[in-house]
């Protein structure tokens, strides 16, 4: 138990700024295609 | 979600090129990503969620769309000197034109949409009926600025029928040029080597 604490503690020193700024890109890139775009496939019959 | 892959396809080709030059590659240096965020959010709730997408009703959730459409013209705006980002904001204008011409949703003609569900639930669909997220069905003659709805289609016989617009086509090519660049325009690329 106190190894992984220890090893959560290491990789959470691991993940900086720079990794951060990284996620937050990704996730507004994809989610502004996913905004943006509006393409509809197979399985689009959903519940109104 | 087709769409994403083009953002995946970036990558891979961004980091490939990369590689090839022996350089690392960095994420767009994206400007206000937070703004992004806030503008899915009434898409978030209105038309994806299961739990809230069926409680709210169609005329709110078209005007949330509008809205998150329109802040994310503004998020395109803020990033306007990224490479890239003006085939992502021409593509974003076109969805919304044709949207906002056609009472809040995508337009989508029942031919296109035979294409890409069995003649069972295309019978249980009538005119004007939401389809898939932000589709509604709606007759050719009916539906204004036709060539900017969701009118294309992949070639019969392809593994994944999808029904797109122009508009989705600038997205992905946008979303692709931008991971593979990096954000930089080419021209400066060059200038920072000489």
């Amino acid at each position: 138990m106190k190894n992984q604490i220890v090893k959560l503690f290491i990789f959470t020193q691991k993940i900086n700024r720079q990794h951060i700024q990284i996620a937050l890109a990704l996730l507004a890139l994809g989610l502004f295609v996913l905004g943006a775009g509006a393409p509809a496939d197979g399985g689009g019959v959903l519940p109104h | 979600m087709i769409l994403l892959v083009a953002i995946l396809a970036g990558l891979v080709v961004g980091l490939f090129l990369t590689r090839l030059q022996k350089r690392p590659w960095t994420v767009p240096p994206l400007r206000k990503p937070w703004l992004v965020i806030i503008a899915f959010l009434p898409q978030f709730f209105n038309l994806y969620l299961p739990a809230t997408r069926t409680r709210v009703a169609d005329k709110f959730a078209s005007a949330g769309l509008i809205v998150s459409l329109i802040l994310l013209l503004f998020f395109c705006w803020f990033n306007r000197r990224l490479s890239g980002m003006w085939l992502l904001a021409l593509g974003l204008a076109m969805n919304l034109l044709i949207i906002a011409a056609n009472g809040g949703f995508m337009p989508i003609s029942p031919q296109t949409v035979s294409r890409i569900v069995s003649p069972e639930i295309l019978a249980t669909l009538g005119n004007g009926d939401r389809f898939g997220y932000k589709d509604i069905l709606l007759l050719p003659e009916q539906t204004r600025l036709i060539w900017l709805s969701d009118y294309f289609l992949p070639p019969e016989g392809f593994p994944y029928q999808v029904a797109f617009s122009l508009g989705d086509v600038f997205i992905a090519a946008g979303a692709f040029w931008l991971m593979v660049t990096q954000g930089k325009a080419l021209d400066a690329k060059n200038n920072s080597k000489g």
